[in-house]
């Protein structure tokens, strides 16, 4: 009976848990660069309650057991790395990734986190930095002289001067990859660190053999949430919730009749 | 305990095992690759009773096991290309830390040395007992016969078990299942099943109908211990007023 009231909170806790990840997503639905999580779960060890080939009778013994699970619990809620759409800025430093690579930005701690925002800015000595203001990995500098500013598929930045025709190469923006970009570790800020689950960051130049995807200019990635998918999940989990606190309601019941039977 | 109330104490218990496994099915309508469990009643008899060519009285309802529904779930898109489900009977081979498990939950990762592995980072096994070593930059394809291929190269077939009779299977940890006997319950190759890349398999336990057996199990419950208190009563009055000695 206790089992029955255990598992029907551990699957209350589940779905809140889902809840929770679903709201976040649902809170980041315009968050440039955001990408949504899934929350997985898995079931709990198994109580055996009659072990398989026990004696059942003199003769006979029992083909499979009885085995009690124990309710459910939050395996991971993974990160899901797909293409969210692009959307027109007209900013010339707005920069989407079309494919799997993470710009590098450089923390205050002096670590290097990873990000799919590729709203970029200039700060007052000309560095492009992000909406935080953190520096872009590696350092690119504009002048201030600076007219137009050309962000190439490959991540050749360059500018012209007034007066002049040639442009000039201020750099070009490198991108980032891992093994397994859902055991990224997400700090907020958009931004990621690298786990031992994730693998160490293959830097490259966009556009390369390596595969990590070209640069937009221009542009801004929206985040992949699917809002209407959302919902659907919200309603779901929510019916699961209402169907577990019905099970501790039952329980509780079978426990009255029990109590009562000695009156 | 008289025959009634042994017989209606075995039903109450019975009922609490049910409702245990009720539980259990309804805190995993979430999780990916389950497969619910239903009891399975019998009577239990006594040495002496089996020998009694009249067995009526002394027989009780027991749960003496569960059986695990292994009815397909609906696969749900999620557009993750390393969530992958199956659509037939067959089951995924991971390796797990004391031996080949067997699951239904296709939420794979890759790992950081480029293997594909479950949630709890077993690996999955290939047909040819290997694992993979996947190109992290290179878009995976996974075909309906569990080819997975990259870059148009063909890496190797997943390994797709099946059973003669799934049923000897045991639960253990995580969605995973395992062979009591390796011998005995062995695993073949998976003929009736297709994968589906990008898409995961739901849980088959239904909110619904687990809330129409909850109903039923509440009502036998209730009848059962309206029986107690009827034996109790004829219990009662047999002592007080049937036994009763002079006036």
């Amino acid at each position: 009976m206790i089992r029955a009231l255990n598992s029907a909170a551990s699957g209350m806790t589940a779905q809140q848990l889902n809840v929770d990840t679903i709201a976040n997503n649902l809170a980041n639905a315009n968050t440039a660069g955001f990408k949504m999580r899934r929350a997985q779960f898995e079931d709990l060890i198994y109580q055996s309650m009659v072990q398989p080939g026990a004696a059942a009778g003199q003769q006979t013994t029992v083909p499979s057991g009885l085995q009690l699970g124990l309710g459910t619990r939050a395996a991971s809620n993974e990160i899901i790395f797909s293409q969210g759409a692009f959307t027109q800025t007209g900013n010339p430093l707005d920069v989407a990734i079309q494919g799997k690579g993470f710009l590098q930005i450089q923390q205050p701690s002096g670590t290097i986190a990873y990000t799919r925002s590729g709203s970029l800015q200039l700060d007052r000595n000309g560095n492009i930095v992000d909406v935080n203001g953190n520096t872009l990995v590696p350092q690119i500098t504009i002048p201030a002289t600076a007219q137009n500013i050309t962000i190439a598929q490959d991540g050749t930045v360059s500018y012209t001067l007034a007066g002049q025709t040639a442009a000039q190469k201020a750099g070009q923006i490198q991108l980032a990859n891992f093994q397994n970009p859902g055991g990224l570790n997400s700090i907020g800020n958009n931004d990621f660190l690298p786990t031992d689950a994730s693998g160490d960051p293959q830097v490259a130049n966009p556009g390369g053999a390596e595969g990590l995807g070209t640069l937009a200019q221009g542009y801004t990635e929206q985040s992949n949430v699917d809002v209407v998918g959302a919902f659907v999940d919200l309603i779901q989990s929510q019916r699961a919730y209402e169907a577990n606190s019905r099970v501790v309601k039952a329980a509780d019941e079978m426990y009255q009749q029990v109590n009562q039977l000695t009156q | 305990m008289d025959p009634l109330t042994a017989a209606a104490a075995a039903g109450l218990q019975s009922r609490m095992d049910s409702l245990d496994l009720l539980a259990n099915n309804l805190a995993n309508t979430s999780t990916s690759g389950y497969k619910s469990d239903r009891e399975f009643y019998n009577t239990y008899l006594s040495a002496d009773a089996l020998n009694n060519p009249d067995p009526a009285v002394g027989d009780s309802p027991v749960v003496e096991r569960h059986w695990t529904d292994f009815a397909q779930g609906s696969l749900t898109s999620t557009g993750n290309p390393t969530d992958l489900a199956l659509s037939g009977r067959g089951f995924f081979a991971v390796n797990g830390p004391n031996g080949t498990l067997y699951t239904r939950n296709g939420s794979f990762q890759v790992s950081p040395q480029g293997a594909l592995v479950t949630t709890e980072g077993y690996a999955v096994r290939m047909s040819d007992g290997t694992t993979l070593t996947l190109d992290p930059s290179a878009q995976l394809a996974v075909a309906a016969d569990g080819t997975v291929s990259q870059n148009g190269a063909a890496l190797g077939q997943l390994q797709l078990a099946d059973f003669a009779d799934p049923s000897l299977l045991e639960k253990a940890f995580g969605t995973n299942f395992q062979s009591p006997d390796p011998q005995k319950v062995a695993p073949q190759s998976a003929t009736n099943v297709q994968v589906a890349q990008g898409k995961l398999e739901s849980s088959n336990a239904s909110p619904t109908e687990s809330a129409a057996r909850m109903v039923m199990l509440l009502r036998h419950f209730e009848m059962l211990q309206k029986a107690v208190k009827i034996g109790a009563e004829m219990n009662r009055q047999a002592m007080e007023e049937v036994a009763k000695v002079g006036s």
